[in-house]
């Protein structure tokens, strides 16, 4: 079997420049979907850390009722206890803190113009301790030790279409847990781009404090909590679970993944694309390997006829011809994987920056990821590829009539 | 003839080729039986049918009418499998253009048969280099086929043909490629191996130099077998004594 695996190796070097552009082709298809599948790793990645440190957080915990009814006044649906759950789960392993919030809405305005606002309440120390910071462009980020005036923070559309800057006031209008209407002033510490022109038209945030009193209640609308890494959530949810039992209300967990619908859609988006185009290597490498693969044939066709001449089974004929493209696939994805790694490497350093994506204000830099799966997986899709193209030259090679081949010119 | 003694008995064969809305007769009626231990040549002008008449005696084609029997098996029955099986153990075969794989060495050429046949690693070394060594290229044993002369190539050829020691080793043009000295080596290398080894050679030819020290002539003209002689100084009865002794 080693001498047979000798000839379908040297075979494989007969015509050097045939199979320098074969490897050159199937290792170009490999590298393109390294680069392409390592970029999109790298977006996923770059904008599943995004996600959950922009102040998604890994995990969040909401009552049950908040997702099973509408909230007939704000907080209606809340925590009420949240200090008491906040500290059971901060004591769990990989648990980086918890922080509380209130997603509340209202309108805003500085005494000439009124606009909308979706806003947050948060605790600055608890943010902090998870790493999550808004992207302040001017002033600073909210502070719990300030005394005075309540503090807020708006997105630049606000201060756009608002005409404030930092350091003016505004007045907060929203509707009490109660049903009443309620008012605060604050004053603007900072000027926040979150990259989404959407979510900057609309962006307030204040301090828990702050909403706690222009709400009138206590509670908050959930909890999130930071880990130490994303990998850890699924065993972090697990651990928690039985923690949030036996509480006067019905808390449930919901991870990142469930909550991030951006996320999923733009993984969804290129994933299909991704996919899309492995489709189309597929089938180039296929095609192109058939023509080669038959050519090769076509040029043995007397040698074909001499080994089966000498008895050579006609299976072993098919054998050798998928062998010789099957070791053709394996060198062309080696090709690819090294090209294809070695390309990244110099793209990640070349510092390219691509337009902002849809919906977003940010240039985003050119990185390619290293994926140990995506490599094996483009080697398999091609090594497959170059197989399926050499049955049917195989066929042929092992169906030719002996008498005819050796008389083949 | 004595049947019984017969390695290859030829009956009646014909072998039609259809060609458009008639068919060409590539051979007809042809009958002759060759002894175990002859050297035979196959002689006439090309196109009489030599290498039709080689490559249905070699079981690589079938006849369309009659019967051949090689070591007293009716080949024309035979599955394509066992023709395989027929061909892989019991014959040789000796190209005109020597066909060698080009990116086997010499002697990976001359092994290659042994591989199909299954023999083992060790045995197959030994008989290789006795092959080699009987035709005189043991020393370029590692060589590959685009370095080796014309002559050479065709000398590999024919210890490829007889290394599994097949019964009957068939030769088709094997001179046509090489000048007459070449030419003149190989057919005395394939009587020597004759009379050494007691193999029986069967080779078609159409130059007539070639024929004057063949022990057995047959000619054929348009198909048909016009003559079947025996020269003086080479009957295979000689051969095989002095095989044996």
């Amino acid at each position: 079997m080693s001498k047979f695996l000798l000839l379908a190796f040297r075979n494989v070097f007969r015509n050097r420049r045939r199979t320098l552009m074969t490897l050159l082709m199937v290792g170009g298809g490999v590298a393109g979907l390294l680069l392409v599948g390592g970029f999109f790793a790298r977006m996923f990645w770059g904008l599943r850390e995004s996600t959950i440190n922009d102040g998604l957080g890994h995990i969040q915990i909401f009552t049950a009722e908040h997702f099973n009814r509408e909230e007939k006044h704000v907080l209606d649906t809340g925590i009420d206890n949240w200090r008491q759950v906040s500290s059971a789960v901060s004591s769990g392993p990989h648990v980086k803190g918890v922080a509380p919030r209130i997603e509340f809405y209202g309108m805003l305005s500085n005494g000439v113009k009124s606009g909308v606002f979706m806003g947050s309440a948060i605790d600055p120390s608890a943010e902090k301790s998870l790493d999550f910071t808004p992207g302040v462009t001017s002033g600073r980020d909210l502070d719990n030790n300030t005394s005075g005036d309540a503090e807020a923070l708006i997105g630049t559309g606000v201060a756009r279409s608002m005409s404030v800057k930092v350091g003016d006031g505004l007045t907060i209008l929203a509707v009490t847990a109660d049903g009443a209407l309620n008012g605060i002033d604050v004053q603007i510490v900072g000027i926040v781009n979150t990259g989404f022109k959407e979510v900057d038209d609309r962006y307030l945030r204040i301090t828990l404090p702050s909403a706690q009193r222009l709400l009138q209640s206590d509670r908050v609308t959930n909890l999130v909590v930071g880990l130490d890494k994303t990998e850890s959530t699924d065993q972090v949810a697990t651990e928690l679970g039985p923690k949030l039992r036996g509480l006067p209300q019905q808390l449930i967990l919901k991870k990142w993944i469930d909550l991030a619908a951006y996320y999923k859609q733009v993984h969804s988006l290129f994933s299909t694309i991704f996919v899309f185009l492995g489709i189309i290597v597929f089938f180039m490498v296929l095609m192109a390997s058939v023509n080669t693969l038959l050519m090769t044939m076509f040029e043995r066709t007397r040698e074909i006829g001499t080994m089966l001449a000498m008895g050579t089974p006609r299976s072993w004929i098919m054998t050798l011809f998928i062998v010789e493209a099957t070791l053709l696939g394996v060198m062309g994805a080696v090709v690819g994987v090294v090209g294809g790694n070695l390309l990244g490497l110099f793209l990640n350093h070349s510092g390219i920056h691509l337009p902002p994506p849809p919906g977003t204000t940010v240039p985003m830099r050119f990185s390619v990821q290293f994926v140990p799966a995506l490599m094996i997986g483009s080697s398999l899709l091609v090594i497959l590829s170059l197989a399926l193209a050499s049955i049917l030259p195989a066929i042929r090679a092992s169906r030719l009539q002996i008498a005819e081949a050796l008389a083949h010119v | 003839m004595n049947q019984t003694k017969l390695l290859v008995d030829v009956e009646s064969v014909s072998r039609k080729f259809p060609l458009d809305h008639s068919d060409v007769i590539a051979l007809a009626e042809a009958s002759f039986g060759v002894e175990r231990g002859e050297f035979l040549a196959i002689a006439g002008p090309s196109g009489s049918g030599k290498s039709t008449l080689l490559n249905l005696i070699g079981c690589i084609d079938k006849p369309t009418s009659g019967r051949i029997h090689i070591d007293g098996v009716d080949t024309t029955s035979l599955s394509a499998n066992r023709m395989t099986e027929l061909r892989r153990n019991k014959i040789g075969f000796v190209f005109q253009t020597f066909n060698l794989i080009p990116v086997f060495t010499a002697a990976e050429n001359v092994e290659f048969p042994l591989l199909v046949q299954g023999v083992d690693a060790a045995e197959r070394r030994k008989r290789v280099a006795e092959a080699l060594e009987s035709v005189g290229l043991a020393q370029r044993a590692n060589q590959r086929p685009d370095l080796l002369s014309g002559g050479e190539r065709q000398r590999v050829a024919v210890a490829r043909a007889i290394v599994h020691r097949p019964a009957l080793v068939l030769a088709d043009e094997p001179t046509a490629n090489l000048d007459s000295r070449n030419a003149t080596q190989l057919i005395d290398l394939m009587r020597d191996l004759n009379r050494r080894l007691g193999l029986t050679f069967i080779f078609s030819t159409h130059d007539q130099r070639l024929l004057e020290h063949t022990p057995r002539i047959v000619r054929l003209t348009d198909g048909h077998v016009v003559s079947d002689t025996t020269q003086e100084g080479g009957s295979h009865e000689q051969v095989l004594a002095s095989s044996l002794s």
